[in-house]
């Protein structure tokens, strides 16, 4: 399929707050009672519209364990976006979202978009978190804030979304370097014919580079 | 000194021992000199020995070397030496010693790599030194990293994988413009993701598809060099068994870049070995992603993918070519078979294949001739075998259309069938052949009843002058005939399948009198090792007839044949012999997966579906023989009884369900009524609080009342009225009092108008002429129409109210009914309530009576004004008239005194004329002067007149 923009995804947070879940619901709209841990990282991609302009998102689903802590943070560095996952009703998943923000800040790039996720949002009855709690936490950090149910497809198509056109919104801006896949972001092969310009006379450089 | 050295190490004097000498010479002066100078030519001095006394280095200048890639990280030149010094102990180049020095050597390598390892630091520091672009450091690093990978896989893995940017700066070195480094990286990353999941997912999340696809791509793919090969092994790598990796390889749309791979030319003169490689690998990577071992829907939307996107048509363009290598072809074939496994698209592609010959034959049917080809190579004949199987694997299309070309009605003489060629096959004096054909034919009929039935049918010709036997028949007798082992196993899969499953089938092949007693004649038998397996197979065919036995040959029904068993056979012996089949060596090599592989066409015994039905029979058909008759009429009783019960539990499931439903209907009506009930409630709810209020309003309207001080009395009791009549009613008085107001402005406006209208006729009575009037006049024009449009708007405010009251009478009226369901005090308030607004309306009515007569009163006015504008206007027009009169003797006047100036001048000429011929004229100017004096004076009077 051909598509504008790429853009990579991770979904990090402690294990058993839904990650895997809101991947699957976004990528097979389809909810999974019991899941299986994950082990290491797992994948799954899918198109979505913005603005008019099809961008693939490609997710990368991690283990929330942490004995692959060290694994997952080898995936921060090429990533555009970080959708930062906690369970609306444990207590501890929502205190070790420090943790787990010092550590994307520390191995990621600067402008990784990171979108703060109150996931279980259909379990109002064990609601340990409050709503505003996790709106102060993604306030003081500067993240973008949302409660999701992964079981009910709720806000989970938006969390994707909005976390995309944030990213798109920055490329707009000039914020993001496209040019550097190392940045989790890759220009469509249509749409970088047609913008041959700028990435042609980098690629001459390069050439040029090659022949010294 | 040296001496007693030497002979205490027990080792040879000599240059060995001056080696020795030296290396820790080296290694002192490494350790202590101040000068990097000194310590470089140390190292320098190591590296040319690390090969020579490789143990020697490697067991005493380790440490030191290890410190100097710690300390003298900022001298490119001394940590090159050091990396190649390490990389020279821990293995070793030479590869012309003999395999068991090799071997000692590699365990001296896996002791130093051990010992580098042991302090996890040394890997993460190699992993910052490979940062350096420098040559020199860069290339010895990758390839000691690669070294050690190779000696250590799994613990230098682990290291570089929790270093948070390890696999991310290895991936750099893909990216490295000098062709070695990126190379080297290339046996470095194959070394560093040899099965290890996770590092291979990090590997293709950095990218490293889109660069290797380039990198084939750059280097002429196919045509490419090793580095194409070791590309190609990096992508394997990265694929095979990770199904994660898979995904995002299908998902980033790579397959589709593989295509082009596969778009070989016809020429016969390129295929280098090289090239023969890189297909291989080429293919193989197609497979990785198809494979029936990957989870079905992976595999499905792969195969859907390389339809899509031609590469299965590529693949097929490569199967019909000419001057293709067998190996290429072969795996080919392979490759194809996965492709189209179990996709009804992907099959219907290939069965429409046809090869490019004279006529044109379907690509099936060349294959099937080279199956059934003795002289085709075994690999080759094994691939069509599975391309077969898997054109057939779920496709029961596929396998109706194979079994139609046996059937007589479908049979078509002029060309070769694929039923014929199997026909051959089976019958043919090659046991490959029998056997690849039983198979194939099997594989027709697999899970597939229809079929089975419709090849009952099939009736062959075997000599002249014989009858035609069917094709059941005649693969009993060559059964029978004792044939090759091969032949055999192949026939009684192929009975078995057929068969199982098929009650027609197993009657068909019971009513033949001489099956069963060979059978148990083959199975009772004490024969050798090789024929363990016929007697199994023969086992599970009988065990078949028993499972599937519809009971219908009264001489062969399920007892008789059990108690044949019994007597002839032994019920242990008989398990025993089933069990023959599963305790096979090559059975479970078959069990593994689909394709037939086969190390010898001796193994060519077992096929991979076949075990499936093993598995599924074995059990049944060994309780089926163990049960007794008894037994199995007591089961037979059992299930008759359980089936009543079924039935009776079928029908309360039905009693249940019914219930269910109605109570559901129940449910919604209840749930309906509820709802009802809580709209009904919550009108009543919203009554009372609109009475509440009303009450208050009337409560605050009283009060506003008793401040006017009208009506206080009346209203004072009636505290509880309608509170929206009151508001009502309040905005009324105030647009009353405003109307009022408006009144009394227009009133005064009124009298101003009626006095400037007075005055006006005043004026226009005493200065009928002057200009000005007129000018007043039609100011005094406008502001009477602004007067009527005021008027006029007022009139419409009026009949507003009047509406509003009205409507409020209504309201009032309406307001009533439900009140009146309160309580009878309220009715009372509300009868108080509308005597008020009774009074209000009448009050209003009054107004509008004012208003009315004010209109009156303007009418009259405006009458008035009329005919003074007229009567100006007449007066108007008589003044222009006089006007004119005068303008018209003011002209004539002047006529006349031109005229008298005229007549002055002749005098005075006359005068003149009179006073030079001397005469006396003084009377006569007199004269004059007084006549033109009386003139004037008359002409005054006449204006006078005039006027």
């Amino acid at each position: 399929m051909a598509y504008a923009y790429l853009f990579k995804y991770i979904i990090i947070g402690d294990t058993g707050v839904g990650k895997s879940c809101l991947l699957l619901q976004f990528t097979d709209k389809r909810f999974q009672p019991v899941h299986d841990l994950t082990i290491g990282v797992e994948f799954g991609a899918r198109m979505i519209t913005i603005d008019g302009k099809q961008i693939k998102l490609q997710i990368w689903d991690t283990a929330g364990q942490e004995s692959f802590r060290s694994i997952t943070r080898s995936y921060y560095r090429g990533a555009a976006g970080a959708l930062l996952v906690y369970d609306i009703t444990r207590r501890d998943t929502f205190n070790h979202l420090t943790t787990w923000l010092e550590d994307a800040r520390q191995h990621s790039n600067s402008n990784m978009v990171i979108m703060l996720i109150g996931n279980k949002s259909d379990l109002e009855s064990r609601r340990e978190v409050k709503k505003e709690e996790g709106e102060a936490f993604a306030r003081e950090h500067g993240l973008v804030f949302m409660e999701t149910s992964a079981k009910t497809a709720s806000n989970v198509e938006e969390a994707f979304i909005n976390t995309a056109k944030e990213i798109y919104e920055k490329i707009q801006e000039g914020v993001f370097d496209i040019n550097n896949e190392a940045n989790g972001i890759k220009i469509g092969p249509q749409h970088a014919a047609t913008n041959s310009s700028l990435p042609g006379s980098q690629g001459a450089q390069q050439a040029g580079g090659g022949c010294c | 000194m040296n001496f007693i050295r030497g002979v205490i190490s027990g080792q040879p004097a000599g240059p060995q021992h001056s080696g020795v000498e030296t290396i820790q010479k080296l290694c002192d002066r490494v350790a202590s000199s101040t000068l990097l100078e000194d310590r470089r030519d140390a190292v320098r001095a190591l590296k040319s020995l690390s090969k020579k006394y490789r143990m020697e280095v490697g067991s005493q200048a380790m440490d030191h070397l290890i410190r100097i890639l710690q300390t003298d990280s900022a001298d490119s030149e001394i940590l090159g030496y050091a990396l190649d010094t390490i990389y020279n102990i821990i293995c070793s180049d030479e590869e012309d010693e003999q395999e068991e020095m090799q071997k000692q050597v590699d365990d001296v390598g896996a002791q130093f790599t051990e010992r580098f390892i042991q302090d996890p630091e040394n890997i993460t520091l190699l992993l910052t030194l490979l940062e350096e672009f420098d040559f020199h450091v860069r290339w010895p690093g990758v390839k000691l990293l690669t070294a050690l990978l190779k000696n250590q896989c799994a613990q230098v893995q682990g290291i570089i994988l929790v270093s948070p940017m390890g696999v991310s700066r290895l991936m750099d070195l893909l990216a490295d413009s000098r062709e070695v480094i990126r190379n080297d990286g290339l046996l470095l990353l194959q070394q560093l993701t040899k099965s290890n999941a996770a590092i291979q997912k990090i590997v293709a999340f950095e990218n490293a598809f889109e660069r290797l696809l380039d990198i084939i791509t750059e280097e002429g793919t196919s045509d490419g060099g090793i580095v194409v090969e070791d590309c190609l092994l990096l992508l394997l790598n990265l694929l095979k068994n990770n199904s994660s990796n898979q995904n995002f390889f299908k998902e980033g749309s790579y397959i589709q870049r593989m295509k082009p791979w596969f778009e070989v030319g016809d020429d016969n003169a390129g295929w280098s070995a090289q090239k023969v490689t890189n297909l291989h690998y080429m293919l193989q990577l197609v497979r990785v992603l198809v494979s029936p071992v990957n989870s079905p829907g992976a595999t499905a939307s792969c195969q859907k993918a390389m339809f899509h996107c031609g590469l299965l048509q590529q693949l097929c363009t490569i199967l019909m070519a000419t001057g293709v290598p067998a190996d290429i072809l072969t795996e080919t074939i392979n490759t194809v078979s996965e492709v189209i496994r179990g996709s009804q698209v992907n099959q219907d592609y290939f069965a429409s294949v046809n090869a490019p010959s004279n006529p044109p034959r379907p690509a099936i049917v060349v294959l099937l001739m080279s199956m059934v080809n003795e002289r085709q190579p075994f690999v080759l004949r094994c691939a069509v075998l599975y391309c077969f199987q898997c054109f057939l694997y779920k496709n029961q299309k596929g396998q109706g259309e194979i079994v139609a070309t046996l059937l007589p009605s479908t049979i078509d003489a002029n060309s070769i069938s694929a039923g014929q060629l199997l026909c051959g096959g089976l019958f043919s004096a090659d046991s490959l052949s029998n056997w690849c054909a039983a198979v194939a034919l099997a594989h027709a009929l697999q899970d597939n009843l229809t079929q089975k039935e419709q090849l009952l049918r099939v009736q062959l010709a075997t000599s002249l002058g014989k009858p035609p036997v069917s094709l059941l028949q005649q693969c009993t007798n060559i059964l029978s005939q004792g044939s090759k082992v091969q032949t055999r196993v192949g026939l009684l899969m192929l009975l078995c399948t057929w068969i199982s499953n098929c009650p027609i089938a197993v009657t068909h092949f019971l009513h033949n009198q001489e099956n069963v007693p060979f059978l148990t004649a083959q199975i009772s038998e004490n024969l050798g090792e090789d024929e363990r397996l016929v007697q199994g197979l023969c086992a599970l065919l009988l065990g078949i007839c028993i499972y599937y036995n519809d009971n219908s040959l009264e001489n062969y029904t399920k007892d008789k044949l059990k108690q044949l068993i019994e007597k002839r056979i032994g019920k242990e012996n008989f398990v025993e012999k089933l069990g023959f089949i599963t305790k096979h060596e090559l059975y479970s090599r078959a069990a593994q997966k689909p394709q037939p592989v086969f190390s010898t066409p001796e193994h060519m015994l077992f096929d991979h579906e076949f075990t499936k039905l093993v598995k599924e029979l074995e059990g049944v058909i060994t309780k089926a023989v163990h049960k007794s008759s008894e037994e199995e009429k007591k089961e037979e009783e059992v299930k008759k009884t359980l089936e009543q019960h079924d039935s009776i539990v079928t029908q309360y499931k039905e009693l249940i369900r019914e219930q269910d439903a109605q109570i559901n209907e129940l449910k919604a009506q209840v749930a309906s009524m509820t709802s009802q009930s809580e709209q009904m409630q919550a009108t009543i709810t919203q009554q009372l609080t609109q009475i509440q209020q009303h009450k208050d309003q009337y409560n605050i309207l009283k009060l506003k009342l008793g401040k006017t001080g009208d009506q206080s009395a009346s209203q004072g009791e009636g505290a509880h009225v309608n509170g929206l009549q009151s508001e009502e009613l309040s905005q009324l008085r105030e647009e009353l009092e405003e109307l009022r107001r408006q009144h009394a402005q227009q009133q005064t406006q009124l009298a101003e108008q009626d006095t400037l209208i007075a005055s006006l006729k005043s004026e226009a009575a005493h200065s009928a002429e002057a200009a000005e009037g007129t000018l007043a006049n039609a100011e005094l024009l406008k502001e009477l129409e602004a007067l009527r449009a005021q008027v006029m708007s007022q009139a419409a405010d009026i009949n507003q109210l009047t509406e509003s009251q009205e409507l409020l009478r209504r309201a009032e009226a309406v307001q009533s009914g439900p009140g009146s369901v309160d309580n009878g005090v309220d009715m009372a308030r509300v009868a108080e309530l509308e005597k008020q607004l009774a009074a209000q309306s009448t009050e209003a009515q009054k107004l509008q009576e004012e208003v009315k007569g004010l209109n009156a009163s303007r009418a009259g006015m405006e009458a008035d004004l009329a005919s003074a504008t007229s009567t100006a206007a007449i007066l108007q027009a008589e003044v222009s008239k006089l006007q004119q009169e005068v303008q018209e003797s003011k002209k004539e006047q002047d006529d006349l005194l031109m005229l008298l100036a005229d007549q002055d001048q002749k005098i005075l000429t006359l005068k003149q004329k009179l006073k030079d011929l001397g005469e006396t004229i003084e009377d006569e100017d007199d004269l004059d002067s007084k006549d033109q004096s009386e003139d004037d004076e008359d002409e005054e009077e006449e204006e006078e007149d005039d006027e």
